[in-house]
């Protein structure tokens, strides 16, 4: 479970990118976070893992105070945080296979992984995160060789392979054509399903976001102004939450027609 | 160990992993075969077998090298405890000779270079030329400063010109080289145009070669110019001037103040060399600076990228 | 409307004024080159004079002794200086990856720590090899001894900045992902970091060995193994045809080593 009091992010600059958050999230929804950019989505899903700090309020991920832990406790709770990176953030040098196996990282010993011999139980697992997201065939193949939507594909598998109890996806589909956005959104809800993970994703495009979240939350400059159910939002709850009409680049289906 | 106790008390009870218990084990995953890496293995294997023919077989007295740090730091103590700071002055002006004896060489050896290097680029003279002129330039890179130092030295007596012309005689070699890569790199554009208007091979030059490649071209002789000042301090050692020879003196006079000294200040003054030459290289290549700030606006850009790795 | 009309021609915008940078660079390099010249004492004569002048170095360059291949004294100082290049390069090169990583911000995230390792880094730079081997000679005494010390910290001098400049250009992204999933700061740099500039850094070592090669050619001039005590013995022996073949039956083979470094430094990138 995930509960924000009361919390803020105030950066070095003097941005203000969370201000006065509450909010609870509960094991295994889907929440779909929406907003401008530079609203506070980055950061509020930066801070569930402790990649942001809070600047002040608290935040408690798992039924522990993500501000009082140390260096290792904040390794140990984002080894049970798989991330999800708009620009994938992959090694595009190596292969698939090693990439997912950066999931293992925390739970392989560091000589192992100077070497390169991954232990085979490990390896089980990232084949079966690869089967997962239909990508096993292309075990060996370079990162730069795969297209976009194959690159998430292994970003995803990457996550899994942490064997997380929460997945964290920053623009999963941002940089993606909307077939392969739908396909990847679809393997995010069927994994919180299947798998009960608690799953929070950034969206700008409104229409996904109503397609496949349980619960929307909607931020404006670092303030929640929304928190519900899709099916409550339609056009104009959006228009609030961004505080200007809509336009063609707010919706994919809009977009990708352009 | 300390993680997985964590992150069992995080883990909630009713959360289903990754792999479901025996009964409902789907059907064995399987990985396709892994490629065998052949050209990785066999060079890694020779690399290997190199280093330990060598080190079995080099004749060098291993014993002392227990001794070595010891050595090193009794010279190191010696060397800066008996400096005079009345040599600080002779020392300088043959820190300026080095300098001075880099900065020639370099010019001369520009000189030299870049009309020649106009002669070794294919796009402008035709392979065969090119490939002769290229040739030269690889036997002049390939003979190191100090044994033309070494050869200029009679001609020229142990003076500060015999530094000079060693190291304008070797860097023609390398300033050419990456001269004339530059020049084939460049865009054909402007080169096209100026033969579109019907200028003659010179004005081509001027025009359509010259804009392109100057940057670049002042930004290597600089870096030429950095590798020098270590040539020249070292030609000294040898006797052809500068701080070298003051070092040399020192050191077989038994002289380990001095020495010391000399070393310091070749030290500072090659890193001084350095940060002015790299600052303005910098400069010639990236234009008058400007300082770029992060768009928050742009959606695409984290706010937080820059703090992900601090202290955590 | 043509071109060449009768009215006035439109009155251009105002031209920038020419770069205070270009203009001062060339001032300064102008001036520095007069008085560079005077301290040398250059003289285009003298120069003209003494390379027409009869003279040994030049005679023995015309005459070189292609026999010193064969010379068995020649050759046990060739496999040296080879074998002071390949020990050199690779204890030297190989410890600059991690010297190189330490100097990073994401590799050594404590300030200071890193300040400290840059500094070292720029001061180990800046003494040439020669000089190294040099102080090595006078503290540990003549041999091949000097002459590895001596290449281990002229290799890590200069991998260590190829590697530090190819450093500050990698992707932060797998970083940022390594650091997410909880990895310690050695796995995060050897996942993340390391595969992003492999073939980069084995170019560099590469391109070190080519240079070790050279370099311990000439570390027997101060005693510390290798053909450049040969050389030294036919130079203070007077004896240029000897010497010039030496140089150049070594340098032939430094060629064809290149050449073939540069053909593998091409498959790597």
């Amino acid at each position: 479970m995930i509960r924000f009091s009361n919390a803020s992010v105030t950066y070095p600059n003097g941005v203000s990118a969370m201000k006065d958050l509450d909010l609870e999230i509960a094991d295994g929804e889907f929440v779909v976070i929406v907003g401008l950019s530079g609203a506070g989505k980055s950061t509020l899903i930066r801070a569930v893992n402790g990649l942001v700090p809070l600047t002040s309020g608290e935040l408690n991920v798992n039924g522990h105070d993500v501000h009082a832990l140390n260096r290792a406790g904040l390794r140990d709770l984002r080894s049970d945080i798989g991330m999800i990176f708009q620009g994938f953030n992959l090694v595009d040098r190596t292969t698939v296979l090693k990439n997912v196996l950066m999931g293992r990282l925390h739970e392989v010993p560091t000589w192992r992984t100077l070497i390169g011999k991954y232990p085979q139980a490990d390896i089980d697992i990232a084949a079966r995160a690869l089967a997962r997201v239909e990508i096993i065939e292309k075990t060996y193949t370079r990162a730069s060789d795969l297209s976009g939507g194959q690159r998430q594909r292994v970003g995803i598998a990457r996550a899994l392979a942490q064997d997380p109890s929460i997945i964290l996806a920053d623009e999963p589909v941002a940089s993606l054509d909307p077939p392969t956005s739908h396909v990847v959104m679809r393997y995010l809800q069927q994994i919180c399903r299947e798998l009960g993970i608690t799953t929070i994703v950034n969206l700008h495009f409104l229409d996904l976001a109503t397609t496949y979240a349980d619960r929307i939350i909607g931020l404006r400059d670092g303030v929640l102004v929304f928190d519900g159910p899709g099916s409550e939002c339609d056009d104009t709850v959006f228009e609030s939450i961004y505080g200007r009409s809509l336009t063609a680049d707010d919706t994919m289906t809009k977009h990708g027609a352009l | 160990m300390a993680g997985s106790k964590l992150r069992s008390k995080l883990r909630s009870k009713l959360r289903v992993g990754l792999m479901p218990t025996p009964p409902n084990q789907p059907a064995g995953v399987e990985l396709p075969n892994k490629p065998v890496a052949t050209f990785r293995w066999v060079s890694t294997a020779l690399a290997l077998t190199l280093v330990l023919w060598s080190v079995l077989k080099i004749d060098a007295k291993w014993s002392r090298l227990i001794d070595a740090p010891g050595d090193m730091w009794t010279l190191c103590t010696v060397m800066f405890s008996s400096m005079e700071a009345n040599k600080i002055g002779g020392l300088l002006g043959k820190m300026w000779e080095s300098i001075a004896i880099a900065w020639l060489g370099t010019l001369i050896a520009a000189l030299f270079a870049v009309p020649l290097s106009f002669l070794a680029a294919e796009n402008l003279v035709g392979r065969p030329i090119a490939w002769v002129t290229r040739q030269i330039f690889n036997v002049l890179r390939a003979i190191p400063e100090i044994i033309l130092a070494l050869a200029f030295i009679p001609i020229f007596g142990l003076k500060p010109m015999a530094g000079v012309l060693a190291i304008g005689v070797g860097s023609v070699g390398t300033l050419g080289k990456l001269f004339y890569e530059i020049i084939e790199g460049i865009n054909k554009g402007p080169v096209e145009a100026a033969d579109a208007v019907g200028a003659s091979r010179l004005q081509r030059l001027r025009w359509g070669v010259l804009p392109q490649v100057t940057p670049e071209i002042t930004s290597f002789l600089l870096y030429r110019f950095e590798v020098n000042i270590r040539a020249s301090a070292v030609l000294g050692l040898v006797g052809a001037g500068g701080i070298g020879s003051a070092l040399a003196q020192a050191l077989s006079f038994k002289d380990f103040g001095t020495a010391g000294l000399g070393l310091i200040i070749v030290v500072l003054g090659t890193i001084a060399v350095d940060t002015i030459s790299g600052a303005a290289r910098r400069r010639i290549v990236a234009g008058s600076p400007r300082i770029v700030k992060p768009d928050l606006n742009d959606p695409t850009q984290s706010e937080t990228r820059v703090d992900v790795f601090r202290g955590n | 409307m043509t071109t060449l009309d009768d009215a006035p021609p439109p009155v251009l915008p105002a031209k920038p004024g020419v770069s205070t940078f270009a203009v001062g660079g060339a001032l300064i390099a102008a001036a520095l080159t007069i008085v560079t010249a005077r301290s040398v004492g250059f003289s285009l004569s003298e120069i003209i004079t003494n390379f027409t002048r009869k003279n040994s170095p030049a005679e023995g360059l015309l005459h070189p002794d292609w026999g010193q291949i064969w010379s068995r004294r020649s050759r046990t100082a060739f496999i040296e200086t080879l074998q002071l290049a390949v020990i050199g390069t690779a204890i030297g090169a190989t410890s600059a990856l991690p010297l190189a990583l330490w100097s990073t911000t994401f590799g050594n995230p404590n300030r200071w720590l890193r300040m400290l390792v840059r500094s070292c880094n720029n001061v180990i730079r800046s003494i040439p090899d020669l000089l190294w081997a040099l102080l090595f000679v006078t503290a540990v005494g003549i041999g091949a001894l000097s002459g590895l010390l001596a290449l281990f910290f002229f290799s890590l001098a200069v991998t260590t900045k190829l590697t530090s400049d190819t450093l500050d250009g990698i992707d932060m992204g797998p970083i940022e992902a390594a650091n997410a999933s909880g990895a310690s700061l050695t796995q995060m740099l050897r996942t993340a970091v390391v595969p992003q500039i492999l073939p980069s850094y084995t170019s560099f070592v590469l391109y070190n060995f080519e240079l070790n090669l050279r370099a311990s050619a000439v570390l027997g001039l101060v005693g510390a193994g290798g053909i450049g005590q040969r050389i030294e013995f036919f130079r203070g022996a007077g004896r240029w045809e000897e010497l010039w073949g030496l140089v150049f039956m070594f340098f032939l083979v430094v060629f064809i080593v290149e050449r073939i470094s540069v053909t593998l430094r091409r498959r790597l990138i």
